[in-house]
């Protein structure tokens, strides 16, 4: 990626605030695991190289929140960034990116 | 630690699936030239210190300069700084206290941890640890010492306890020497620490 990387945070919040909006505790983004930051920067990166909209993610993401509520004892942040993957690969393979 | 704060300890999944999963995904889309290393680092690098406390010196400079500003700030934190673009849930009551030449401010979250993160970021791990929440209600000018700051004994120290509802930010004096600087400058001059009193200041060691 050229200057910069990516939309500014603010921009993301926005963009998926409500009923996904990123885990947060006391305003600071919560990464409980390097997995989960990585998820995150996953998503921007494929958004902004495949052109697809914060829009379209997000309902992507709504979805899977909705098919994957937290199991007992899993954390809230775990839950979400697991729920972020399967909305990244539904976004891919209905772009025809992944099979 | 209260539920209204929104903390939570649950753990993530023992079994790490879920972490192998996002290395399979991510070494996938390398090969296909999608995502490279190097660009998710610099994301989650930026995300993670996207606020931070140079959005608070933007406040205080902007109080030091104009004085109606400083006015409408301290009558009304969370609307003034909203002028500023700056805000949300968490300084939705953002109250700022301004320091003076018989009165100093410092901040302190004796339950937790709350901080008014739109305008400082982070807290500093300090902030967070329970020395620093008991001894700067009971002892806060021992504290301030500790922290390099000495007050003179007519200075009273007012300390102000964070809770979800109401969140502080402290307006430093204008240091001395400052007198001929533009707002940009002054930004410089305004530390996190200075924000939560446990510093004040110095012209010529932003």
């Amino acid at each position: 990626m050229s200057a910069g990387a990516g939309p500014r945070l603010a921009e993301v919040d926005a963009a998926l605030a409500g009923r996904a909006a990123l885990p947060r505790d006391n305003g600071a983004l919560v990464f409980e695991e390097p997995w989960q930051g990585r998820a995150l920067g996953m998503g921007v990166v494929v958004l902004e190289r495949t052109g697809a909209s914060w829009a379209e993610f997000r309902r992507h993401l709504v979805a899977a929140i909705r098919r994957r509520p937290p199991e007992p004892g899993e954390s809230a942040a775990s839950a979400y960034y697991a729920a972020w993957l399967d909305a990244l690969e539904a976004l891919l393979t209905e772009r025809g990116l992944l099979p | 630690m209260s539920t209204e704060h929104g903390h939570d300890h649950h753990h993530p999944r023992p079994d790490s699936q879920v972490a192998l999963r996002a290395r399979a995904l991510e070494a996938l889309l390398a090969e296909k030239g999608l995502v490279a290393a190097d660009a998710i680092d610099a994301v989650v690098d930026l995300y993670e210190r996207d606020v931070g406390p140079q959005n608070g010196a933007k406040v205080v400079a902007r109080a030091w300069t104009d004085p109606a500003f400083r006015g409408r700030l301290l009558a009304d934190g969370a609307k003034a700084i909203a002028e500023l673009g700056l805000g949300g849930v968490e300084a939705d009551n953002l109250v700022a206290v301004a320091n003076t030449p018989t009165v100093h401010n410092v901040v302190v979250c004796t339950l937790c941890s709350c901080y008014p993160w739109p305008v400082l970021g982070l807290p500093p791990t300090w902030y967070k640890s329970p020395p620093y929440r008991a001894r700067m209600v009971a002892e806060p000018r021992a504290v301030l010492r500790e922290f390099g700051l000495e007050l003179p004994d007519e200075v009273e120290i007012r300390v102000w306890d964070s809770s979800a509802e109401v969140r502080y930010l402290v307006v430093p004096m204008r240091p001395a020497g400052a007198e001929g600087l533009a707002e940009e400058a002054l930004r410089v001059l305004v530390t996190r620490d200075c924000m939560i009193g446990t510093a004040v200041p110095q012209v010529g060691s932003p």
